[in-house]
């Protein structure tokens, strides 16, 4: 595959950290990373592979990420990537949003794919809801775009390579907001993203209560248990960390079993690149049935029980 | 307190048709506000209600933004007046050409101390333009809010992001993206409805706002459905014993 020439990374967290630095080595000849943090954390970018590691230093006390858009912005324009990678997190979309306007030009988020085809990098995402993908590339010197996880793998051993660090003087932004106190969300440390298996549960069940049939089916198969979004977003029965599809986790597992889920587009989009996919619901006619390898047309409230006891079973 | 709430008009999904060639048709497709953009409207009209002010909505994009039923869709739901910057040119617009046109119609509209707008389109759902019309106005700017308290001259907020909650001091003037559990937007009332239909309405194109050579920064090469991907389709009826056995002999091998 052709390369590009620089390919700059910026990440918030270290394991996405990686995975860009991965897709850089993919994508550019020489690949930069915008570190924050010790000079440890600098030290640890340059290992996962980074030639060169910008690194921000430490931000004070109630200092936001954001607050280096500007000394970000001013590197970007003096070193003129071609290729800007963000992490797809709120965070990273907000300050890609940001360096693109300072440079003029736009992001394309999530990109679900990114090829090169004559220097020109050309990136595959997701739109309107999952029902179909864009191909789309950005003019102006530096591309930014932000990459949705799972598009590229870290390799199995770290390169130990011995990249260059250049430390990289704060400039204050004209205006800023103030973090006063962070709060930890409670029950959100699941990677629906890593599972291999994934049981999905959906408005076909009638009280919060009656997940724990679902659950109990989870824990046999040794699978998370994620959800559609009514279920986190309507209902509240589970966290949103939780919810599949467009708008939320993106899947990849052998197994994805969705259990009184409809299976409408925004829900499949991030359930469909599953190996197998098994369905349970009581509508014959329900869109999950077209996209399923097995399923069974019934009332779960009576299939899941005879299930999870066969399960134990035949263990 | 001088509040904009901007908004996209977008095609209901549920009438986009996939067609043989996996291209996609808008032809059938009604137009609506995007559905995460009325939790925007919703929060400045709060704001305006409880503090006092003035708040305006704002849109650009191509004709269909000028259907009463949508102007009269946004007015009714508090607003004082509306804004349109309508240009065939805006037709698909990418965030950047949009960020610069809202940038533009809120310099010419004047004064303003919140610009509010919501997490993402109803339709591409970059959940760019916030933070890029943020950056070209030179304002405090801010994604994710899901709570906003006002005091003084300043917001607390609160930003929930994946793994926490950040408690936010943003000095206004400030461009502020907010997230759909932020609070549950109104559902109008004949009247508001009709009051709606006699609130002023601004239209200007490209020229009025100087923008005539503002052009997209990206290039759509192609947009497809994706390839179903082949799948048995192994279905079986019913909840006796048997069946579900029947079921658990399918999958077992996979599962255990
Ligand atoms: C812009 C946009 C973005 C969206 N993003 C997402 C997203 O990211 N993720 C997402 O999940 N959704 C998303 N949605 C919503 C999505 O379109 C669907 O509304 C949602 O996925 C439906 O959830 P569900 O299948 O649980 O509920 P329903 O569609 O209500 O389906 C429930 C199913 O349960 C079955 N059932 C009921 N009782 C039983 C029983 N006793 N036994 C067996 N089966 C039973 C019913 O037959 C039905 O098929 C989005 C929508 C929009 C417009």
């Amino acid at each position: 595959m052709s390369q590009v020439k620089k390919v700059w990374v910026l990440a918030e967290k270290t394991d996405a950290l990686a995975q860009l630095c991965a897709g850089g080595r993919q994508l550019g000849e020489e690949v930069a990373a915008l570190v924050w943090g010790s000079r440890e954390e600098a030290e640890k970018a340059a290992a996962y592979g980074a030639d060169k590691v910008y690194w921000l230093g430490s931000p004070d006390q109630g200092r936001m990420l954001e607050d280096y858009t500007t000394t970000i912005g001013e590197l970007l324009k003096k070193e003129i990537p071609d290729l800007l990678l963000v992490q797809p997190s709120r965070r990273g979309k907000h300050m890609a949003g940001r360096l693109a306007a300072g440079l003029g030009t736009s992001v394309i988020v999530d990109a679900a794919e990114i090829t090169i085809v004559q220097g020109d990098i050309q990136i595959k995402h997701m739109v309107y809801g999952g029902a179909a993908f864009r191909e789309e590339r950005a003019f102006g010197p530096t591309t930014i775009t932000t990459v949705g996880p799972g598009v590229f793998s870290v390799p199995a051993e770290e390169r130990g390579s011995h990249g260059e660090i250049v430390e990289v003087e704060f400039r204050e932004p004209a205006v800023s907001v103030k973090c006063l106190e962070k709060k930890s969300k409670a029950g959100a440390e699941v990677n629906l993203n890593a599972a291999k298996r994934v049981l999905g549960v959906g408005r076909g069940f009638a009280e919060q209560a009656d997940l724990k049939m679902a659950e109990e089916l989870a824990g046999l198969i040794g699978a998370e248990v994620g959800c559609s979004r009514p279920i986190a977003e309507g209902v509240n029965w589970m966290a949103r960390e939780r919810y599949i599809g467009v708008s939320g986790a993106m899947l990849k597992p052998e197994i994805y079993f969705a259990v009184g889920i409809s299976g409408q587009v925004q829900h499949m989009v991030g359930a469909n690149q599953a190996k197998t996919i098994i369905a349970i619901n009581k509508d014959k006619a329900a869109p999950i049935f077209q996209q399923a390898d097995y399923g069974i047309v019934g009332d779960l409230y009576k299939i899941l029980p005879v299930l999870s006891s066969l399960i134990k079973a035949n263990r | 307190m001088n509040i904009i709430a901007c908004y996209k008009v977008v095609p209901e999904e549920q009438d986009i048709v996939v067609l043989q060639d996996r291209s996609l048709s808008f032809a059938r497709a009604e137009w609506k506000i995007g559905q995460y953009d009325l939790n925007a409207v919703e929060a400045g009209v709060r704001i305006a209600e409880d503090l006092g002010g003035r708040i305006s909505a704002l849109s650009v994009g191509a004709q269909p933004l000028e259907n009463s039923k949508l102007k009269k869709g946004v007015l009714s739901r508090g607003p004082e007046e509306l804004y349109l910057v309508v240009d065939s040119k805006l037709e698909n617009a990418d965030t950047h050409l949009t960020a610069q046109t809202l940038a533009a119609a809120i310099r010419k509209i004047g004064a303003c101390d919140l610009i509010l707008c919501g997490e993402g389109s109803g339709d591409l759902y970059a959940q760019q333009v916030g933070a890029q019309l943020g950056e070209l106005l030179n304002l405090s700017c801010i994604n994710g809010i899901s709570k906003i308290t006002l005091q003084d001259n300043t917001i607390i907020a609160e930003r929930t992001l994946e793994n926490e909650v950040e408690v936010l001091e943003i000095p206004l003037p400030a461009v502020i993206s907010v997230t759909t559990d932020i609070n549950l937007p109104r559902i109008p009332s004949m009247k508001n409805i009709l009051a709606a239909g006699k609130k002023p309405v601004t239209q200007w194109d490209l020229s009025a706002l100087e923008l005539q050579q503002a052009e997209n920064k990206t290039q759509v090469l192609s947009t497809l459905a994706p390839e179903q991907v082949e799948r048995k389709q192994l279905i079986l009826e019913g909840e006796s014993e048997e069946v579900i056995q029947k079921l658990f002999e399918n999958i077992r091998k996979e599962l255990l």
